[in-house]
This record gives C-alpha cells, structure tokens and sequence, in this order.
C-alpha cells in the first residue's frame, strides 16, 4: 500500500509593511489609522528611553541592562493590543511590553539598578512580573489562561518569550496544556535570532519556529516582527481567536537584536557586523514612519516634535529614578509570606542589631525609612 | 629526555579553571565541554575561552537554551564512555536540571547494581555580591548535598580550582563543580602549568588558630580570613577551616579542629535554614559535643529569596554579622 499523506501542514508568514514603508492594501488593518500615528509616538519614546538606559550603564548609574533597540514593535504593539483586563507576562528584555501596559520608564529603571521597588504595576491590569530564568512562566500563563476560561469573561493571556526559550521543555507543556484545553493564551515568541551568542539556527533544526504550532493543535503564524502592522493584524486575529474560545495561538515574531545580549555582552565576539546592516534597513520605526509619512499623518516637524518629546520625558523619569533613596535593607522581609513566621521574626531582628552596629561604627550614617509591610 | 621545569605563575580563578578545562581536554580527547554560550563567546565569564578554536565544535559545543536538555545529553554522553564537562551558566538556572538530578544522575550507578556510572561534571558559578540581576547570585548548593550520589565542590582559590576541577572531570562519579563568581577575578594566586589534582573530599586549613573554628567554602572563606584578622586584632587566636568539597564531606578535619578550639561557627551565603551548615552543625553536636565550650553557629543569608543587589550585602554575611556571631560564641 502506497504511503498515504494523513495531515497537511502549512505555515504562513505575514508582512504588510515593505521596507520602504508602503502597504499592501488588501492587507492592511480596517482601524482608524491614527493609531499607528500614537503607537509610533511611543515606540519613538520607547527608543529614546532605550539609548538612555544604556547610556545611565555606561556611567555606572544603572546596573545590567538588556536593550530593546530594534525590538520597540515585537515589544510594544503585543502588550499595547491588550485590554487591561488581559493578562501580560513579559520576557526580562521587557521594557517596552511594561510600557504599553502603562508602566513607567522610572520602574523600569528601579529594577534594573537592583531595586525590588522597580516592581509597580499600574492599578487596574494584569500584568505579571518577569524573570531572568527563561521560560518557567510558560506553564504558568497556560494555567491564567485556564483560569480565564472558567470566568468566562473573554480575557486572554499573552506570554512573551524568545528564540532562546523556546528551546526549554517548559513550551512544551504549556503547549500541551493550551493545545488540550483549548486556552485563550498567546505565546509570542520574539525571534530576535540571538540567544546570547547562540544563533536562531543552532537553536532548532525546523525552518520557522511557528510550525511548532502544528504538534500541538493551535494557531501558529510566522510575522515580520519589524513591520507595526504585521504584528498589529497578527494579534488581533490571536486575540479575536482567544475571545472566542478557539484557543492557543503562538506567534513567531522575527526581529532582530540590535544590541548585544546586555551591557554585560559583547556581540563583535560572536556575530558578523554585516547582520546589523541588513536589519538596520528594516528598522521597525523607519517603516512605520515612512507608513505614517504616506498617509500624510506626519511630516518632519511632527517628527522631531516626537523626538524632543520623548527625550523630556525620559529625562523627567531618569530624574524621578536617581530621586529614590537607597532602600531599606529590612524591607527585604517584607511580602514574604502573609504571616511571619517566627523564624524571620528574629532574623528580621538580627538584621536591625546589624544595622545598629553599623550605624555606632560608622559603617552606614543613617537607615532610610521603611516602605514594605511586614508581615 | 628532557625534563620540563615546573613553574608557578599568578593566575586569577577563572583563568585556573580555563587552564585546566584545556589540559584535560588535551591529555582526554572523551572530555567534551557542553553548555550555553561556552563554543565562541568563550563562556559569559570567559571560563571556556580559546576551547573552540583549540579543539573544535565538536568537542566544545553551544548547546541550545535548554539545561535539562543539557544535562540529561551529558548523561547518555558519559555512559556511553565519554567525559561530558557542563556549564550551567549561572546558579540560579541550575533548578531547571532537577528532575535529571534527583530522578538519574544521583542514582544511576546504583540502579543499574553498577552496570553504568556516570563520570560527568556539572560546572556551575556560585553565590553573590557582583551586582548581577534575579537568579544570577544563588547559593543552591544544599539541593545538590541533600541528593545522594553526587559530590559537590566549591574551591576559594585559583591552585585549588584548578586540582579540583582536573580531579572532578577524572572522578569515576558526578560531580558539581561551584565557582564562586565573587572571586572568578577577584582571587588570584600562584598555580603550577602543569597538571595536577587535588584529592576531593579534604578540606584545608586557611589559618590556624585555637580559640575558634570558622568553617566555610567559597567566597565566603574570604570574609572568614578578613574576620580572623580583626579578631586577632583583639588576642582572638581563629582557625580557618575551608571545606574546598562540601560532600563528601571532610568530617575528621571539621572534628579535629573543632576538637582543638572548642567553638564553631559555620559561614556560608544560602539561606540558613536546611542549608549545609545544618548539617555540619548536627554533625559536630553528634561527634564533637563533649569537646564544645559554646554552641554551634550557623550565619548565613536569611531564610527570603535573595533580594535584587541593591540589598546583596545584608542579605550575604559580611565581616561585622561574622564579628558579632564571634562575640556570641566567645562570650560561653
């Protein structure tokens, strides 16, 4: 008996936006179009923040930071098509996922100085924290997913992760589960084709990471994830599909890391220059701008009008950031569990007497006041 | 025949480490090292730099983003005869190997009644105080000591990082390897060219005193030298025990310097409850209790996550906590 064919798969790739910035109009999102001009006003912001960030490292302001320049549309479009009532989790590079969630560029800061007081999410969303360990938070979207299922309110999760994490058995359950169950959940991979010095193809033999959708009976899509529109199209039929109970989706944004991995990299080690080229031609702010140029919803001065803007605004939150004092050492106690159990009760002590000591030698001068709750 | 001449030089931790991943590697061709970011980029602290060009991607090998992935490879790797060397890159990522841990690798050489071992090597960087962001400043190695089957060291000097880690990769058993990152180039020293061991399983004795025993690992030992130092200041006489292989562990030396000073104290930088000075502690009250003029003192980092590195250095033990835990035990 001839082999038969039992399943056929297909993977698609979405581009709307060509390089020089032109749509294709049988493509194009059916929304009014100034709110590509808004999202573009703030991925310019986002840039601005970015370049800012590095620079406050530079000058041993800030501690490590992992850039998004080149990501600002994988990174800021995702979260910014959400409803607050949605659920985010966002990867460590997650400045601009924050930003479109309304977190301010102040927290962002915090956190990346080593302050657990960077952890301020805006009243009203469902916004997760992140973490450094990559992919653990997979399963665990897929079970807010499920959750929101059962509320039967139409809330859907988005989970961000990148090439790298993609690679960890984490995706795999959270797949499984997703596919299974039938959750409203998001797994948008950012394929910004570097995980540290590990390229997107040492990293899995399959030509796109999309098609991973196909073992698991959900929506896979691969998009260009420098083109604002591509990403914009592609999430609301994600999130549309979530709504309506058809389940998982995962959507393969490909992108490319400008920066190196974080300050603490140095890409020269690893990758060839002439990459950073060919990506700057498809830089996803230019496209946009050019986009938004077309349709005469901005011209130059509107631009630098964006640009001085944005760089206000930076410098208002990089001022509010250094106006933190030093924390408490003790508010590490605090939020640790809902009562304290003895244990920290003297160990919360023990660190008092320190400080004490300190203070009578003269180690510290003074101890800030306290902010966390404790228990 | 010619002879070559021995000689010493001034090495800083990681570069003792990198030294020896190359000499046994030249000297083995089964040992293949493993992990993220180890092939061109030289590992995220340069620990495997100059390995790819030496000795090709075969042999030195970007492994996708993936530890279990990593681990569990290494496992049918050494059971079928090679000598896998693995780089977890940092602390905080090692939870995501224990399933295979506790599950495989402890146990293997006992569930197959000896048929298979297996003689591979989980590197590992070690503890705080480098500013580095969440999960990148952990002291996990409790987990590993609690697990049967497996040895764990954490060396505190570059002469013995390097005998260790050759020891380690010719061990016939798993072994993690913890580097303390805090020294990877703060600790320098005189190590020998040429390639050596040292026995896993003996600790050493960093500074001999007779009024107290401070017994550590890591970068912590450090902080126990610079302790002693003041104490001394004030006619305290403080032995420093540095354990170099937490198991298995180098009892009679705990014992005999315990036995000689009568007071101990235990400095290490995890959370203290459940950590491995508990068990030493249990230990020197079991065998050592007749011998003790005060109890033992467990300080380490508090019983919370590690906090973000703005408060690093009040959650890991500095010089004063060691001083004023000093002062408690002298004052029986």
């Amino acid at each position: 008996m001839p082999l038969e064919t039992i399943v056929h798969h297909k993977t698609q790739r979405l581009e709307i936006l060509n390089p020089e910035g032109f749509a294709d109009p049988a493509l194009e999102p059916r929304v009014p179009k100034d709110i590509f001009l808004e999202i573009y006003r703030k991925m310019v912001e986002l840039r601005a923040f970015d370049e800012r960030a590095i620079k406050l490292q530079r000058q041993g302001r800030l501690g490590t930071y992992p850039s998004v320049f080149g990501q600002e549309a994988s990174q800021f479009i995702p979260a910014f098509c959400l409803k607050p009532s949605d659920w985010m989790i966002p990867t460590y590079r997650g400045s601009g996922a924050y930003y479109a969630r309304g977190m301010k560029f102040r927290h962002s800061l915090l956190i990346w100085a080593g302050d657990d007081r960077g952890t301020v999410f805006p009243e009203g969303n469902r916004d997760m924290t992140f973490s450094i360990t990559v992919g653990g938070h997979l399963t665990l979207a897929a079970g807010l997913a499920w959750a929101a299922k059962l509320e039967k309110k139409n809330a859907v999760v988005l989970a961000y992760l990148g090439d790298g994490a993609s690679s960890k058995g984490d995706l795999h359950e959270a797949l499984t589960f997703a596919g299974m169950m039938s959750l409203p959940v998001i797994f948008l991979i950012e394929n910004n084709q570097w995980a540290i010095s590990v390229s997107r193809q040492r990293q899995c033999a399959a030509e796109t990471l999309a098609q991973k959708a196909h073992g698991y009976g959900v929506f896979g899509l691969q998009v260009d994830g420098n083109d604002a529109l591509a990403i914009f199209s592609a999430m609301e039929e994600a999130i549309r599909r979530g709504r309506e109970g058809r389940g998982a989706s995962i959507l393969e944004l490909e992108t490319y890391r400008m920066a190196h991995h974080t300050t603490a990299d140095d890409s020269s080690r690893y990758r060839p220059k002439n990459d950073l080229d060919y990506w700057a031609k498809r830089d996803p702010l230019l496209r946009l701008k050019r986009y938004l140029e077309s349709l005469k919803l901005l011209d130059e001065a509107q631009n630098q009008e964006f640009l001085k803007n944005a760089e206000a605004l930076v410098d208002e939150e990089i001022k509010a950031y250094e106006a933190f004092a030093e924390p408490n050492p003790l508010d590490m106690f605090a939020n640790n569990y809902a009562e304290a159990p003895r244990a920290l009760i003297e160990q919360r002590a023990e660190l008092k007497a320190l400080l004490e000591r300190k203070m009578r030698l003269g180690e510290i001068v003074e101890v800030p006041p306290l902010e966390g709750r404790f228990p | 025949m010619t002879t070559t001449a021995v000689k010493s030089r001034e090495l800083n931790l990681v570069g003792a480490v990198n030294e020896a991943l190359r000499q046994e590697m030249e000297k083995d061709e089964r040992v293949i090292v493993l992990g993220e970011d180890v092939g061109k980029n030289g590992g995220v602290f340069r620990a495997t730099e100059g390995l790819f060009e030496r000795f090709g991607q075969e042999r030195v090998v970007d492994t996708p983003l993936a530890e279990l992935g990593i681990i569990g490879s290494a496992m049918g790797l050494a059971i079928a005869g090679f000598r896998p060397v693995c780089e977890i890159q940092f602390d905080g990522f090692t939870p995501s190997i224990f399933d295979s841990m506790v599950s495989h690798l402890g146990r293997m050489r006992n569930r197959t009644r000896g048929r298979y071992s297996l003689p591979l090597v989980i590197r590992s960087p070690h503890g705080g105080l480098i500013h580095a962001p969440e999960h990148h400043s952990e002291s996990p190695e409790a987990y590993f000591c609690h697990t049967p089957g497996i040895k764990v060291v954490c060396p505190s000097t570059p002469e013995d990082a390097k005998g260790l880690l050759i020891a380690a990769i010719r061990d016939p058993d798993p072994v993690v390897f913890f580097e303390p990152k805090a020294l990877y180039r703060a600790a320098r020293g005189p190590v020998s060219d040429q390639s050596y061991t040292i026995e896993i399983g003996k600790a050493r004795v960093r500074r001999e005193g007779t009024d107290l025993t401070m017994i550590s690992w890591g970068a912590m030992v450090g902080t126990c030298l610079k302790a002693a130092e003041r104490l001394a200041q004030n006619g305290t006489s403080v032995e420093v025990l540095d354990l170099r292989t937490l198991t298995p562990l180098d009892l009679e030396s705990v014992l005999k310097s315990v036995s000689k000073t009568g007071r101990a104290l235990i400095a290490h930088e995890a959370p203290n409850s459940g950590s491995w000075a508990a068990e030493i502690s249990a230990l020197i009250a079991e065998r050592a209790l007749t011998h003790l003029k005060a109890p033992v003192k467990r300080v380490g980092g508090w019983d919370i996550r590690m906090p973000l590195f703005r408060l690093e250095r009040y959650y890991i033990p500095d010089i004063d906590r060691l001083l004023m835990a000093s002062e408690e035990v002298l004052s029986f």
